[in-house]
């Protein structure tokens, strides 16, 4: 602690308006396993500490690893000067910082069986079991294994006398299973992209019979047909599709910075503007979406956000309007939001902390409706499962998503598998399509884990989530 | 090798038990000032520091990293990296760490670059919002640079070193309904010219006043460097001699054939003493002259050291990127053809399917409309699934060459029937 108190107190003798300090150590633990032969075994540690000094209307970061008293007032020194520098820009168009109390507090991702604490040995060996499933098979040439456990360490605090010890971590097992056949090669994969709980989950999941679904699929999948010519028609996408569908579609342009074209330079801008605000039709009426940094096993659920504000849950889109932002300290007063809602977030101690997507997902339907029924009562459309190609305009308009199975419906039947179908929709059209949610019954979370985003480029962690659900009148058809 | 590097080193040698081992040290110092509709909304600086250990027991491997350097952590480093190969099953494709080689002479480094002040970054940051501001427009980028250094140490008798500076600035300025992007990457400051970057920048914006809509549709297009960089890095992905080897790739058994267009070349060099060149990549193989594609013909493709042994070839990577282009103005491309488009830059590039080669992304920053020989307006963005390699075949004319970024020299290049097949609403 004596570290945050130092750093604290010289940005506060400096002159700081604001200051902060998180001390952060990163531990990822990476098992890479290809058709037997162990590409990466390692594990890796960052520790360090980063600064901000906020003065005069704007932002000074700096970061080290070194840590004594002369590194630490070296560094608080540095982002002094930075925040000064910056300020020399912004004299006419100062940042402001939303306000915000004080906290003491801990958090800790609630977990029985720590990823770390399991013996490397047992992990291998149920890795190497899964390879050998999949390579059982005939035709299936490449079988992956990608684990990580991840945990982050941090220490905050900042000069509102906000004191915050933040120990949280996930773990992600992602299989794949590629199969050749006449000259051309299909995968399919397992992902749920990683939740922020322990082992026990990777033991809950059954992996070697996953591994049997996903291999017989991909031999399935690399004999299919492809759907040809772009048609209008109906998709019905699983959770795991639209956990990708809505991070690209709804949670980039919801993200307050891209609004205010702080990304105009890179990650881009966003359609979502804030005229929009509580009047413009996102989606359909059964169409709700949720930013819950409180949500259980939520890779976005820390506790606390870099700036120190607490997880929060409330509407992005409610019965289809543009309903709020995801939003920080420093984004909030520019649209006269009267506080932050918890979106600021670093990956790494040497990260300045920046606008993030919280855990967003969309609620299910509120009437009995399985996917069984779903499928039954559409006639002619497409099944998407898993996660694919995408692609998204720099304004988040247009995009264009792919997947990792298929299944052509027709008369309430899934028909024939298929492969290389995609698909092309745009904001609003999209979501106001959508005239089916399953219940809560298949409500099904999903993460994602490698959300790259700013310059210096950082990749963030957050939740999604939905049921299956039905989009009418989208143009579906094969790739070339 | 500095001397902070050259201490880990004897650490790790002194104290490493394993049969083999393999050190990477990685140390950089950056300064990265970010502005946003006129004014700095990020401002960053400090060093970083990795240290990575791979060792080997017999044929079980296993891997550790740090950020710091004392004794104590070197210490953990080793324990970590040790008690992970000896709990590891055995590695079939485990090989020898690399041998001692002769390293090519490059110069990556550049020291005004590394001592560039960064009152001197923020000044040049603070003149674009101020020329930005006298023509009621917003800009936002990033002015960035770079020091770094990363050595390559194995019990094989691999030692290898390379210092490098980049320093980069990018701009994007939006008035009213153009949004249009310069950047400028190169390994010294000494050839920016914020100033002349502005006036191309201004110039840009000025070409994109008039927009009318167009439909997506197969036509020419001259790719400008930097969209054509943004579709390479994705080919060069998927050039992989191993992947390509068991099936995975558009490029399986295709070595040694006419497999791109026959005006089509790619290089990595160590000649052109404007791109980055590292002498040697992660694994220990020292960059060499190589031709990956000459005259449509594929050379090459980058092979690691396990597929090079066990297929008896020569191991080999991507370092920089060199495609030779040619004398042809934008004006003169744009009377090759009855009309196209051309297009400054591309976004959001996915592969659609991996072993066509087919990728998706959009266009950005940019879209001019030609016809007869002289551009009439901008265009809306568009999307495109094209297969690069299958484009190179209906390339018409290349440009002189232009720094892409610090490890690209590419020229602008004149494609028929480029693939467009949506459009988007801007």
């Amino acid at each position: 602690m004596r570290y945050l108190d130092l750093a604290i107190g010289e940005a506060l003798n400096l002159g700081a308006e604001y200051a902060d300090i998180r001390i952060q150590r990163t531990t990822d633990e990476v098992v890479l396993l290809r058709n037997l032969s162990l590409k990466n075994t390692s594990r890796d540690v960052l520790h360090g500490y980063g600064i901000r000094v906020f003065k005069d209307g704007a932002w000074g970061f700096a970061h080290h690893h070194v840590f004594t008293e002369e590194a630490v007032l070296a560094t608080t020194r540095r982002a002094y000067e930075i925040a000064a520098l910056s300020a020399s820009v912004n004299q006419n168009h100062k940042l402001r910082l939303a306000p915000e109390r004080s906290y003491l507090a801990s958090y800790k991702t609630p977990l029985k069986i720590d990823p770390f604490e399991v013996p490397l040995s047992e992990k291998v060996e149920l890795m190497m079991e899964v390879n050998r499933v999949m390579l059982g098979y005939e035709g299936i040439r490449q079988a992956m294994f990608y684990l990580i456990s991840h945990k982050d360490e941090k220490l905050f605090a900042s000069t509102l006398g906000t004191r915050l010890e933040l120990n949280t971590q996930w773990i992600d097992p992602m299989v794949i299973a590629s199969a050749v056949h006449a000259g051309d090669s299909q995968s399919r994969t397992f992902d749920e992209g990683g939740r922020a709980t322990g082992w026990e989950w990777v033991t809950e999941l059954n992996l070697q019979e996953k591994a049997r679904q996903i291999a017989e699929e991909a031999l399935i999948k690399v004999k299919a047909d492809t759907l040809g010519p772009e048609e209008r028609r109906s998709l019905i996408l699983d959770p795991n599709h639209l956990g990708l569908t809505m991070h690209e579609s709804v949670g980039h342009p919801t993200e307050l910075d891209r609004v205010l074209g702080w990304e105009a330079d890179y990650a881009g801008i966003s359609f979502a503007t804030p005229e929009k605000l509580k009047n413009y039709r996102y989606g359909s009426e059964i169409v709700n979406f949720v930013g819950d940094n409180t949500l259980d096993q939520g890779l976005a659920t820390l506790g606390f956000d870099d700036d120190g504000v607490p997880g929060q849950k409330w509407h992005i889109i409610k019965d289809g309007i543009l309903n709020e932002y995801g939003s920080t300290r420093d984004t909030a007063l520019e649209i006269g939001l009267e506080h932050s809602r918890g979106c600021n977030r670093a990956t790494y101690y040497f990260d300045q902390p920046i606008n993030r997507i919280p855990n967003l997902y969309m609620l299910p339907g509120t009437q009995p409706l399985t996917p069984s029924q779903l499928i039954a009562d559409t006639e002619d459309g497409v099944y998407i499962q898993g996660r694919g190609s995408f692609s998204i305009d720099q304004h988040r308009v247009n995009f264009q998503f792919g997947g990792d199975f298929f299944w052509e419906i027709k008369n309430g039947k899934l028909a024939r598998p298929l492969k290389k179908v995609i698909y092309k929709s745009c904001n609003p059209e999209f979501w106001n399509s959508c005239d089916a949610i399953c219940d809560e019954r298949w409500w099904r979370p999903f993460g994602v884990v490698n959300c790259g985003k700013g310059q210096p480029s950082q990749t963030a962690r957050m939740t999604h989530g939905s049921a299956p659900a039905r989009f009418r009148n989208i143009r579906v058809g094969g790739s070339q | 090798m500095n001397s902070s590097f050259e201490r880990i080193a004897q650490y790790i040698k002194t104290h490493c038990q394993a049969d083999d081992y393999s050190l990477r040290i990685f140390h950089a110092d950056s300064h990265e000032t970010r502005f946003a509709q006129n004014r700095v909304t990020q401002h960053l600086a400090g060093p970083k520091l990795r240290v990575n250990l791979s060792v080997a027991f017999d044929n079980k491997t296993g891997s550790a990293s740090v950020n710091q350097d004392d004794p104590e952590a070197l210490a953990r480093l080793i324990q970590s990296a040790e008690a992970i190969a000896r709990l590891n099953q055995p590695d079939p494709e485990y090989i020898f760490s690399a041998p001692q080689a002769q390293l090519p002479e490059v110069q990556n480094a550049d020291p005004a670059t590394r001592d560039l002040d960064p009152a001197r970054m923020v000044q040049i940051v603070q003149s674009m919002i101020m020329k930005a501001k006298a023509m009621d427009a917003t800009v936002s980028g990033m002015t960035e640079k770079h020091f770094s250094e990363w050595a390559l140490i194995t019990k094989g008798g691999f030692e290898g070193y390379d210092a490098s500076t980049e320093f980069g600035h990018s701009m994007t300025l939006k008035k009213e309904e153009v949004e249009t992007k310069v950047s400028y990457e190169a390994k010294s400051f000494a050839g920016f010219e914020p100033d002349a970057e502005f006036e191309t920048l201004k110039a840009q914006a000025a070409s994109l006043a008039s927009k009318q809509v167009m439909e997506p549709e197969k036509i020419a297009v001259i790719l400008r460097p930097g969209a054509l960089m943004e579709l390479l890095w994705f080919m060069g992905w998927m050039m992989n001699r191993r992947q390509s080897d068991e099936g995975f790739t558009p490029f399986t058994d295709q070595m040694g054939k006419l497999f791109f267009g026959e005006n089509f070349n790619l290089y990595s060099t160590l000649k052109r003493t404007d791109i980055k060149a590292s002498p040697f990549n992660s694994e220990g193989i020292p960059s060499r002259e190589i031709a990956w594609v000459e005259k449509g013909v594929i050379n090459a493709m980058p092979t690691n050291r396990y597929w090079a042994q066990k297929q008896g070839l020569e191991p080999c990577d991507f370092y920089n990127f060199y495609i030779p282009g040619g004398d042809a103005s934008e004006e003169e491309m744009m009377k090759l053809v009855p009309r196209g488009l051309i297009i400054n830059r591309f976004w959001y590039i996915r592969t659609v399917d991996a072993k066509a080669g087919e990728l998706t992304g959009m266009t950005r920053d940019g879209v001019l409309y030609f016809e007869d020989g002289k551009i009439r307006h901008a265009v809306n963005n568009l999307r495109f699934n094209e297969i690069p390699h299958v484009a190179t075949r209906r390339v018409l004319a290349m440009g002189p060459n232009r720094l892409a970024s610090s490890g690209m020299s590419l020229p602008s290049i004149l494609f028929d029937n480029f693939n467009f097949v949506d459009k988007t609403n801007f």
